[in-house]
């Protein structure tokens, strides 16, 4: 089932246009990856099915893009509520500089989702659980979130995200700062997220878009040059471009 | 070659060392500067904190303080002490005519019947019989006590007589004279005789001041700095309004003193000469001076943290409420701090706003006449009488006590505070 479907995408930022045209259905309960070389576009589309682009003065996002067949760009849209459904993990770790718990429980509490303080350790304790981060932390939840090392700030986030029960995630290359291990347990991680949410993950490694995800799409020059199944676009993608980005040859 | 690039190094080397030597004496310079300003000021300034006090003893006669028998605590109150305190004087010399026993008379304060008033009524049995009592001496002997005096000039151009001398230096004999710690100078209000003269009225002056100060200045500063930081466009009109927040920082003080004469005394006819009008005049001088801390310190938090709190469902007003601000509030708070820092020492302002005037009594509240620190070392550096002399240099002291403690204060504000970011 089509979860978000981009109709004709244009940004731009001030008069420089950073995506042209661009068309693309997202799968529920699938993982997609973006990849592409550097300064493509892959962020900027993420950014705007929350519509986090509205925080940048000079950007404008022009077209249509349907989430549950809501035009998410319609003046009737309310990003308050669409961002209460679409998370985002950032590139860099970015927990609040408060404790554990209070970063978990921030979403809840500011969409009034816990009616009592027992309600909210449990939203906070299955959140963590989620996040492969609980037996880890349960003993010091009452602690500065900065305090964590790189990964599990990392899921520190990840579990923030999905404590408002979010129907799609969105991460911008959420492995980029952390070590091979934390990045073999967020991808883990991932695998086990896809059953509940739907997720979008911008991505520099092409191994790690062959291992996590079903879907692909190939940015170039804010052009989306092809997508399809993973497997699909290592094994036999139809696009020039697509090839020798895959084998190496640029980017 | 090879010695051309020797050569080379040791040039750099050289300049190198060079450099570090000048920066080496610039601090040097600058130490030492400070060393003498400070020595200069505690040296001329700690005397001020002793008095000098003559022991001398007193009769309580009731007839010469015209007292019926058992006289009521209100009798105590009217009674006529001018006439025994004037006795006391005299008697130190048993010899002395009638000019010399004025000059007796003069060699203690004026206030001098109303310490011997204070020693009957906390003690009533003291009636027909005769106690030492401790009187504040003169400022002039004060001085010479202290050592500050030049006894050496000839007797017309001293405000001290041989005969006063005289009697001075029998009473130092005799063990009579004594210096303890001088309290009046902090408890006591302004007044023309040094010796009496103290900082109560002017310290309170500034707090008040401050404090009408902080309490416009705060508010109306941070919530400027968080609409342009947070909310505002940027656009033309905002760049206007930075440039003139800028310039607003760099007015000169006394451009701050004469809006204050001409609008909150002249249009809004409030009460001259007060620290509520003191420190709305001040508050103008350090709303931008706050302004630019606070924005500096919003611009600080990483926008990682604002994209977390929008990317999680928040307003942009929560954003700002629940993280930005809360992390911004050590920057400003030091920033503050400075800023009022610089206001406590602020003079020219204050003399046109009239918190020149002469106020011998402690406010009581933010409506009454009062001076402030640095305009009482401006009215005491203006004073003749050797005696205020000392007390400049005390109440720069204890004006830079008060700096030194705020900027510390900012200090610790900004290290125990600052949050580390990940």
């Amino acid at each position: 089932m089509i979860k978000i479907k981009a109709k004709d995408v244009d940004v731009f930022y001030g008069k420089k246009q950073a995506l042209f045209n661009i068309s693309l259905d997202i799968e529920e309960n699938q993982v997609t990856a973006l990849i592409g070389p550097s300064g493509c576009g892959k962020s900027t589309f993420l950014r705007c099915l929350n519509r986090m682009n509205d925080v940048i003065d000079i950007c404008s996002v022009k077209g249509e893009i349907l989430i549950n067949d809501f035009n998410i760009n319609d003046k009737s849209c309310d990003v308050v509520r669409l961002r209460e459904k679409i998370g985002m993990v950032f590139q860099k770790p970015n927990p609040f500089p408060k404790t554990l718990y209070e970063n978990v429980s921030y979403g809840p509490t500011i969409h009034g989702m816990a009616q009592s303080k027992q309600e909210m350790d449990e939203i906070v304790e299955t959140s963590l659980k989620k996040a492969a981060l609980w037996e880890e932390v349960k003993d010091r939840l009452h602690e500065p979130g900065t305090g964590l090392s790189g990964g599990q700030q990392q899921r520190l986030c990840i579990a923030r995200a999905i404590s408002v029960r979010p129907e799609v995630i969105l991460m911008d290359e959420p492995c980029s700062a952390l070590d091979p291990i934390a990045t073999a347990q967020i991808e883990e991680l991932i695998d086990e997220l896809k059953k509940e949410h739907t997720i979008i993950i911008v991505t520099h490694s092409m191994a790690q878009a062959a291992r996590v995800s079903q879907n692909t799409g190939f940015f170039h020059l804010g052009q989306l040059i092809e997508h399809g199944s993973t497997d699909k676009i290592f094994k036999n993608p139809d696009n020039k471009k697509t090839q020798d980005y895959i084998t190496g040859r640029f980017g | 070659m090879n010695k051309n690039k020797e050569q080379l190094l040791n040039k750099r080397y050289k300049a190198e060392q060079r450099f570090r030597l000048y920066g080496l004496s610039a601090i040097f310079m600058a130490l030492l500067f400070l060393t003498i300003f400070i020595f200069k000021i505690f040296s001329t300034g700690y005397s001020a904190f002793q008095k000098t006090w003559f022991i001398v003893p007193v009769t309580f006669d009731a007839e010469l303080m015209m007292l019926d028998q058992n006289p009521s605590k209100e009798d105590l109150q009217d009674a006529d002490y001018y006439d025994i305190a004037l006795k006391s004087m005299a008697d130190l010399d048993p010899n002395a005519n009638e000019d010399q026993e004025n000059e007796l008379k003069r060699m203690v304060s004026y206030f001098f019947e109303k310490e011997i008033k204070n020693e009957l009524l906390n003690d009533p049995n003291l009636i027909g019989k005769t106690k030492e009592v401790y009187l504040t001496a003169s400022d002039d002997l004060d001085q010479v006590f202290k050592g500050n005096y030049p006894r050496d000039l000839p007797e017309d151009q001293r405000r001290v007589s041989d005969y006063q001398l005289k009697i001075f230096d029998q009473l130092v004999a005799n063990g009579k004279v004594e210096s303890k710690f001088n309290i009046s100078f902090f408890t006591n209000a302004d007044s023309r005789e040094a010796e009496l003269a103290g900082i109560a009225s002017s310290f309170m002056g500034s707090i008040f001041s401050i404090l009408v100060c902080l309490m416009i200045a705060f508010p109306v500063a941070v919530l400027a700095a968080i609409y342009l930081e947070e909310f505002a466009p940027k656009n033309r009109f905002t760049d206007f309004i930075e440039v003139n927040i800028n310039n607003l920082a760099a007015v000169p003080s006394i451009v701050f003193g004469l809006l204050g004469l001409g609008i909150l005394l002249a249009i809004f006819q409030l009460p001259r000469s007060t620290p509520l009008v003191g420190g709305i005049t001040l508050s103008l001088m350090t709303l931008p001076t706050i302004i630019i801390a606070a924005r500096a310190s919003l611009k600080a938090v990483p926008p990682s943290i604002r994209e977390a709190a929008l990317a999680m469902g928040a307003s942009r007003m929560q954003t700002t409420m629940h993280h930005t601000v809360p992390l911004s509030m050590p920057g400003t708070l030091s920033g503050t701090i400075i800023g009022l820092a610089q206001a406590l020492g602020e003079t020219a302002p204050l003399i046109l706003i009239g918190m020149v005037a002469f106020v011998n009594t402690i406010p009581g509240s933010p409506m009454d006449p009062a001076a402030s620190l640095p305009v009482q070392i401006y009215i005491w550096a203006e004073s003749a009488e050797r005696g205020f002399v000392e007390k400049v240099s005390a109440c720069i002291m204890v004006l830079l006590g008060f700096l030194i403690i705020m900027n510390l204060f900012a200090q610790i504000i900004r290290h125990k505070f600052e949050k580390k970011w990940s």
